[in-house]
């Protein structure tokens, strides 16, 4: 570390017992929680291709033999398909003949022959030889769920309006005729999907009319969630999402997959990402099921009334008084008015109530291999397993009103991580803890980026001329240098901090519009990949450019001497990553 | 030391030179004033066409007035942009690429060159025309900005191939 000793250090903020009196502690649970239910999830569905409609690809998918309803994966399917021969060169099919590898994926202890080298991987692999292995299927209920959500995306479209003008009789008619169009097409592309592992590779077919063949690097990988929507826990399957760097969007959602074979691949997936050259054979072979340690467990009673304590949840009562007082006023008590009201009021309210049931149950984790792994969700329960080396930033705030509580929500920023709809932040997977006490939060900050006390994080505010520019939130801004992180704070009402390890900078720049040129102020930006920036605003300009040397050097020192290494899964700092005390 | 405000004796105090004794800022081309100022005059030239025709068919004060209007903008951008070119630069460093631009608003990018994942280079026809070329190194993060404009081909394939040499000798992934 680069000036660790230059002030002393605090102590941690907690013993290696992750479980004080005021924290209870999770039940550690191997598998995600089938939970009760309530609605079902609107996802576009992902994997259908582009249009429904049949071209002459998906006559020829409908000819190939459909496989047998098991959760076992197809194995004899490439070489009689005549929609795979006509592949691109990238993915040769299996050299014909039966396939090398009989065996259902039980787990990594089923594929002893996997590519043990660093570089070994994903280039040798091609051609089908041993390495191979055949390539598998979704599940065989997977275009029913996914034709489900379709079908609720399609009702949603077509609105109440739609119902008024044309009945419910042909309403019903129309919503079913899309409804077999919609699963037929999705039968289809389901028999179109498929996937394997090359190497250190994941290979992804699919696509009906627009063939896509997507190899995905498992040294880049930098989360891997498991997702289970309402319908999928009914059936007892599970979405395997993968995140990589790039692309805006989740890179190969697996919809859907049994819950043992989800859970097997993404052990798999993770033992191959985190390998490294010194570690390539007990990464695969030790996987037994070792119990992960449960961190930290949210209440659910603090959960609903640290919703209950939003804005949206105190203007619900407004938006009802006005809302009855028009229809007293107007006098107008017909039904499609009140529903239409009541689906435009879902809108508001529903934020608060989706978090509820999305951070529902809150369980953090460390398995053993020392990932974070986190579980949520009450209608759809996701588990997510994150490197602690692909955490890229913390953002610690102090809502308004839960600074009564004492409460605080900490962010994961994840590179390349983004919902469905990224746009909306609750959609976003990435917390790190949806409300908790001080105490808590200092414990698992404590956990993601050891040696980081958010109870010891002096920072400094800028200079007294920094008032002309934010007279109100002057007193709240500062940034500091510790010797790990970086630190920047901000916010009046709602009070933010943003920790950014040097060992994941990606730029800094210095910013000076005319104003703060005027004041003799510049404005420091520490980027990095997971899109939220460190931002120590308006500085002295002396002090500007003495950070952003400071930073990077400390981020050059934080990631060691610079290794002559070609391959970027030698993440040669692991060191600083490890556990403080306990490893 | 990590003590921000504690600053090292000799900092630097002006906003475009930072780290003077360190660093060797390198200059873009000068043609790209001449790039740039085609640009704009086409630009004008479109829009005065169009505030034009609008007073052919319509005699109204406002139309003349615009012209002006669009006349003094064109003017003082060109001027500004002359000194702009000249705020351009570019450093190398041992571990990193430093960017600075901008007049009214001084922008500075320190970019290590173990953070970079690629390194594009672009030439327009008109920058085509004036023997110029775009270098922009890109990083993991979106909001990055190492971009050089006005570089002549060579220095441009030159800086291209030293930076993705050095890309590879410290790549270390995110």
């Amino acid at each position: 570390m680069t000036a660790a000793n230059a002030r002393p250090q605090p102590d941690p903020p907690t013993p290696p017992d992750p479980t004080p009196a005021s924290l209870p502690a999770a039940t550690p649970q191997p598998g995600p929680t089938p939970q009760l239910a309530a609605t079902p999830q609107h996802d576009p569905a992902p994997l259908p291709g582009p249009a429904p409609q049949a071209g002459p690809a998906s006559q020829t998918g409908l000819t190939q033999p459909v496989p047998p309803a098991q959760t076992a994966p197809i194995l004899d399917w490439p070489g009689t398909n005549p929609a795979y021969q006509s592949e691109p060169p990238t993915h040769p099919s299996q050299p014909a003949g039966p396939p090398t590898h009989p065996s259902p994926p039980d787990g990594p202890a089923a594929y002893p022959g996997l590519p043990d080298g660093p570089d070994a991987g994903g280039r040798d692999a091609e051609g089908g030889g041993p390495r191979a292995e055949p390539r598998r299927r979704l599940h065989p209920l997977s275009p029913l769920l996914n034709g489900a959500k379709s079908i609720a995306v399609i009702v949603a479209a077509l609105s109440w309006q739609t119902l008024s003008q044309v009945g419910l009789e042909r309403f019903a008619i129309v919503v079913a005729v899309l409804a077999v169009g919609v699963v037929i097409y999705s039968v289809i592309g389901w028999l179109n999907t498929g996937y394997h592992l090359v190497g250190r590779e994941l290979r992804i077919q699919d696509g009906l009319l627009w063939r896509r063949n997507r190899a995905i690097p498992l040294d880049r990988l930098q989360a891997v969630e498991l997702r289970r929507p309402l319908l999928a826990q009914l059936t007892g399957l599970a979405e395997l999402r993968l995140e990589v760097v790039g692309g805006g969007k989740t890179e190969a959602p697996l919809a859907y997959l049994s819950v043992k074979e989800a859970s097997a691949l993404r052990e798999r997936l993770l033992a191959l990402a985190g390998r490294t050259p010194g570690s390539g054979e007990q990464a695969t072979a030790e996987q037994a099921p070792m119990p992960e340690r449960p961190l930290f467990r949210v209440r659910n009673r603090d959960l609903v009334i640290s919703q209950l304590l939003t804005p949206q949840a105190f203007f619900l009562p407004v938006g009802v008084a006005f809302v009855v007082t028009q229809f007293v006023l107007e006098g107008s008590w017909t039904f499609i008015g009140i529903a239409s009201t009541v689906t435009a009021m879902a809108g508001v309210v529903l934020q608060p109530v989706r978090r509820v049931l999305q951070d529902w149950d809150f369980r953090l984790g460390r398995d053993p291999d020392g990932r974070l792994s986190v579980r949520f969700g009450l209608v759809e329960t996701r588990s997510q397993i994150v490197p602690l080396n692909r955490v890229q930033a913390i953002g610690v705030t102090w809502p308004l009103l839960w600074r009564l509580q004492g409460w605080l929500h900490l962010r994961l920023d994840i590179a390349g991580y983004a919902g469905p709809q990224s746009g909306g932040d609750d959609k976003r997977s990435d917390r790190l803890l949806p409300v908790g006490v001080f105490e808590a939060g200092r414990l698992l900050v404590w956990e993601v980026l050891p040696g980081v006390d958010l109870g010891a994080l002096p920072t400094a505010p800028p200079p007294r001329r920094a008032r002309w520019l934010h007279p109100f939130a002057f007193r709240a801004m500062g940034a500091g240098l510790t010797p790990e992180v970086f630190v920047a704070r901000t916010g009046v009402l709602t009070r933010e901090m943003t920790l950014v390890p040097y060992a994941r900078l990606q730029s800094v720049r210095v910013i000076q519009g005319p104003v703060q040129r005027l004041l003799n102020l510049a404005t420091v930006y520490a980027d990095t990949a997971g899109g939220q920036s460190g931002v120590a605003k308006d500085r002295d300009v002396a002090e500007a450019w003495w950070l952003a040397e400071q930073l990077s050097v400390r981020a050059r020192q934080a990631r060691g001497p610079a290794p002559l290494v070609t391959s970027a899964a030698n993440e040669p700092i692991d060191a600083h990553w490890q556990r403080p005390d306990y490893a | 030391m990590t003590q921000p405000g504690t600053n090292p004796p000799g900092a630097p105090l002006s906003a475009l030179e930072p780290w003077p004794e360190t660093v060797q800022w390198r200059p873009v081309s000068r043609s790209l004033i001449t790039v740039e100022l085609i640009n704009r005059a086409t630009w004008v030239v479109v829009v005065l066409a169009g505030l034009g025709a609008g007073w052919w068919f319509n005699r109204h004060w406002f139309w003349p007035a615009a012209m002006a209007l669009v006349v003094v903008a064109a003017i003082w951008r060109s001027v500004v942009t002359v000194r702009a070119v000249r705020a351009w630069g570019y450093a190398e460093r041992d571990n990193d690429l430093l960017v600075r631009h901008g007049l009214v608003v001084r922008r500075l990018s320190i970019v290590p060159y173990a953070r970079m994942q690629f390194v594009d280079v672009t030439a327009g026809p008109l920058e085509r025309a004036f023997k110029l070329a775009t270098v922009q190194l890109h990083t993991a993060s979106a909001a990055s900005d190492a971009k050089i404009p006005g570089l002549d081909p060579a220095e441009a394939a030159r800086l291209r191939d030293r930076l993705t040499a050095l890309g590879e000798d410290r790549a270390e992934g995110l």
